[in-house]
């Protein structure tokens, strides 16, 4: 048997913020194989960028990590090793492909002298940008990075990474940042090549999907500590542990249904490690017993699959069968239109960002926009909620001012304002006495799904979730007669947009509001839509029912992404 | 404001206390002196001794009572010039950065006119028709200082307007000035007010530098910056004449260095 590339043992991290300690990883251990690609799989504050980070070195000195237990890289140990070991180290036995290709190019050096420059020996650019898929090697090395499409970039990085020869490559979310379409042939790209060259890969991501397409270990991680690890097949098949259950089940694909909300796990991430008795995800967890909520599960040794599962209860978990809940409410459909759009173009200088769009929405009705980047998808949403004036044509909005969720829920919290005074804002034309507005004000913050308390909470203090959720709240504190959403849920990872998805879906039933969602993913579109929109450079290319356009698309663009969007692929893989 | 204070570096939150510790001193600096500042109370220029920790001066009086007067003289002018700066400049920039265009330009314009005059010479010839004296020189200075703190502001509030949840209180129905004075002002003020303890130090040595020319306090009043300048040939001989008051500009400025280092880092999450 060969000796594993990485080995982490009994690995324990606590990093300090503010002089506050937390820990972030409690006793992991798990090996990669050379040629293996084990996936961490984990929603944020999970601790899964935090292994990648530990097995480089490279924990951020200023949160003053404390770190335990044993990374051996290729025979060499990573804990406790000096800063000229750690160097050497991330030169020739571990490389890094990050989630952001700019940023991790130098803007100011040419693409061939940052590819010459962390070479192996008698490893040549010319040579590994053709296998990465980059045949136009002289125009790709004499370019800038800023020249270079986002998926161009990654594909130079990874070959970067290839050419050190190092045993082993740690990407974090290589494909976060890039369309589908890009997404998939960067992760056949990195199978291929982890293939031919015998290199390990040791993956990070949120999404299941991404794991199952490409990993052959997967470590799911929750609350910093192993919940369950094992080969991919018998992982994503027939999952022991609840919260790999729930991540899987909360998976939405092409073939979801749509009639009823998608199964989810209620609640948030856990807390500081320090605060917490039993297991992290008892909170959560529908089978939890008081054992559970007292005495935290130690990792089982391995089943007959060879997977290994931290919990009390793996065989009732095991052989229960999935519930679902009711099938959404059937809302009559009204022919009123809320919302029309009539020839509506708009330029930014030289640049035609919408070509006479001409759409309509009914009240009530759910309409998605797809399109990639550029489409001009978000620029619709912009000219309806008049935060941009269209050069032509007319918009016609009945109800009031549309309401808007934006895709960064932090970012569009105000940081200096409590929850409750940004939502008493749009109460204000009212003219409510005080206690009236606040009774509404937490009347819209138990619609989402939150305690009376967030009302005083600043932003800072929510989760990512939590913020979701109170940007949701202060759009329908005052029901909009059309609710905006431009890509909510294009950061979010599998459970909180599932979590999203079905409050929206809820609340616009229940509300009887036109929605308009802005995605570039196909799947939820779907999902939240009665209608799909497909956008491509500023026009309308198809209209439709969205069961019919998901399923059989007219338009080119349409049909790459069914083919990118990942898909539940089990067992047949290239 | 706990967090904010745990955020920050030890060497900062000493300068915090430091200053709070020097305007104090100020502010009390009347009762505080140990003896009448104006008056000779023993030989001149006695060594510093444990009745007079930093001697006499060249006619006898107490160097440490004139110090401490010093402090109130240099630092509440110096506090005033940024604060009243802060407000004009504030005031012009967030006008001119929410309302853009001709007011904007007229405004920024306007900005631009005071940035380009020769700071010294305006402020010489504003001492020169009003004569010499405190007000007069902290109007001097207010002119050619406000300037830079309505750059700032307008620039801030420019971004500030793109931030997302600007735009979002704008479509929850808020606008005018409740926009400009909840949810844009709120967003430039960490800089400005980083940007203003920073220039503390800049606006107390330019004082000095006003008294050293004789355009600041007349003679007898002990200004720091006076006080350091005239005894300067006395160094080789009677080092604290000079000494003890420049060590006070120093630590004074040093203080409102590290302070707005230290305002830097207790804002970074805003």
């Amino acid at each position: 048997m060969t000796d594993p590339v990485l080995s982490v043992r009994g690995l324990s991290v606590t990093l300090h913020r503010d002089g506050v300690p937390n820990q972030v990883l409690s006793d992991v251990s798990f090996d990669v194989m050379p040629r293996g690609i084990t996936a961490l799989v984990g929603e944020s504050g999970s601790g899964k960028s935090t292994i990648g980070l530990a097995t480089q070195g490279l924990l951020a000195p200023d949160a003053a990590p404390l770190v335990t237990g044993s990374i051996r890289l290729a025979g060499a140990e990573v804990v406790g090793a000096s800063a000229a070991d750690l160097l050497h180290l991330r030169q020739k036995r571990v490389r890094m492909v990050p989630q952001d290709p700019l940023s991790a190019l130098n803007p100011v050096m040419r693409v061939g002298r940052q590819l010459r420059e962390g070479a192996g020996p008698g490893q040549r650019p010319e040579e590994w940008l053709p296998r990465v898929g980059l045949p136009d090697t002289a125009r790709i090395l004499a370019a800038w990075p800023h020249e270079l499409s986002g998926g161009q970039r990654q594909r130079v990085l990874i070959a970067m990474a290839m050419m050190s020869g190092a045993p082993l490559i740690v990407a974090d979310e290589p494909t976060t940042a890039l369309d589908v379409t890009v997404q998939a042939q960067i992760l056949r790209l990195l199978r291929q090549l982890a293939n031919d060259q015998g290199t390990a890969v040791l993956f990070v991501t949120h999404d299941l999907g991404v794991a199952s397409e490409l990993a052959d270990r997967i470590v799911v991680l929750y609350g910093g500590r192993i919940a369950e690890h094992g080969a991919a097949t018998p992982v994503l098949t027939a999952p022991r542990h609840p919260y790999s259950r729930a991540l899987l089940a909360a998976r939405f694909d092409l073939a979801a249904i749509r009639t009823r909300p998608l199964p989810v796990t209620a609640g948030d991430p856990p807390g500081p490690a320090a605060l917490r008795v039993g297991c992290a995800f008892a909170p959560r967890c529908d089978w939890a017993l008081d054992l559970c909520r007292a005495e935290a599960p130690p990792l089982a040794a391995p089943d007959d699959a060879g997977t290994r599962v931290a919990c009390h209860r793996t065989e009732e978990v095991q052989s229960a069968v999935a519930s679902h809940g009711p099938d959404w409410p059937v809302v009559p459909e009204q022919t009123e239109a809320a919302l029309h759009l009539t020839d509506v173009s708009l330029a930014f200088g030289a640049l035609q960002v919408l070509r006479g769009i001409t759409l309509s929405v009914r009240k009530g009705e759910s309409v998605a926009l797809v399109g990639i980047s550029g489409s001009g998808k978000s620029t619709i949403l912009r000219v309806v909620a008049g935060l941009l004036q269209p050069m032509s044509g007319q918009v016609t909005v009945k109800g009031g001012q549309p309401q808007m969720v934006f895709q960064d829920a932090m970012s569009s919290l105000t940081p200096w304002l409590t929850v409750g005074e940004q939502l008493m804002e749009r109460l204000r034309p009212l003219r409510l006495p005080k206690p009236e507005a606040s009774a509404r004000a937490q009347q819209a913050l138990a619609q989402v799904g939150l305690p009376p308390e967030t009302a005083r909470a600043l932003p800072r203090e929510l989760s990512g979730g939590q913020a979701q959720r109170v940007a949701v709240a202060r759009a329908i504190v005052v029901p909009p007669a059309v609710l905006l959403c431009d890509e909510p849920i294009s950061a979010m990872d599998v459970s909180l947009a599932a979590q999203t998805l079905n409050l929206l879906g809820q609340l616009r039933r229940q509300l009887g509001m036109a929605m308009l969602f802005v995605t570039h993913d196909l799947a939820a579109a779907r999902i939240i839509a009665d209608r799909i929109v497909v956008l491509d450079r500023g026009r309308i290319v198809e209209d439709g029912p969205s069961e019919e356009v998901a399923a059989r698309p007219l338009y080119g663009q349409a049909r790459e992404w069914i083919a990118a969007t990942p898909q539940w692929r089990m067992g047949a893989r290239p | 404001m706990r967090a904010a204070w745990r955020r920050m570096r030890a060497a900062e939150r000493i300068a915090l206390v430091m200053l709070a510790m020097i305007t104090l001193v100020a502010l009390l600096a009347p009762w505080l002196t140990p003896y009448d500042p104006f008056i000779r109370v023993d030989e001149p220029f006695l060594p510093p001794s444990w009745p007079h920790p930093f001697g006499l001066d060249e006619i006898g009086r107490d160097l440490l009572s004139r110090v401490i007067l010093g402090v109130r003289l240099t630092w509440l002018p110096g506090l005033s010039i940024i604060v009243i700066s802060l407000v004009i400049g504030a005031l012009v920039g967030l006008v001119a950065g929410a309302m853009g265009g001709w007011v904007d330009m007229v405004l920024s314009r306007l900005t631009d006119l005071f940035l380009v005059l020769p700071s010294t010479l305006i402020a010489l010839a504003v001492v020169a028709a009003l004569g010499p004296g405190l007000i007069n020189t902290l109007i001097a200075i207010v002119i050619f200082w406000w300037p830079w703190y309505a750059r700032i502001t307008r620039a801030e509030i420019v971004a500030q307007a793109a931030r997302p949840h600007v735009e979002a209180a704008r479509l929850s129905g808020v606008g005018g000035v409740r926009l400009l004075w909840r949810y844009l002002l709120p967003g430039a003020l960490p800089t400005l007010l980083v940007t203003a303890t920073l220039d503390v130090a800049n606006v107390v040595l330019i004082l000095s530098l006003f008294s050293f020319l004789g355009l600041g306090l007349p003679a007898p009043a002990p200004e720091l910056g006076a006080m350091t300048a005239r005894t300067l040939e006395n160094l080789t001989v009677q080092w604290w004449l000079p000494i003890m008051p420049a060590a006070v500009i120093f630590v004074l400025c040093l203080a409102a260095n590290l302070a707005g280092d230290g305002l830097r880092s207790a804002m970074r999450g805003v």
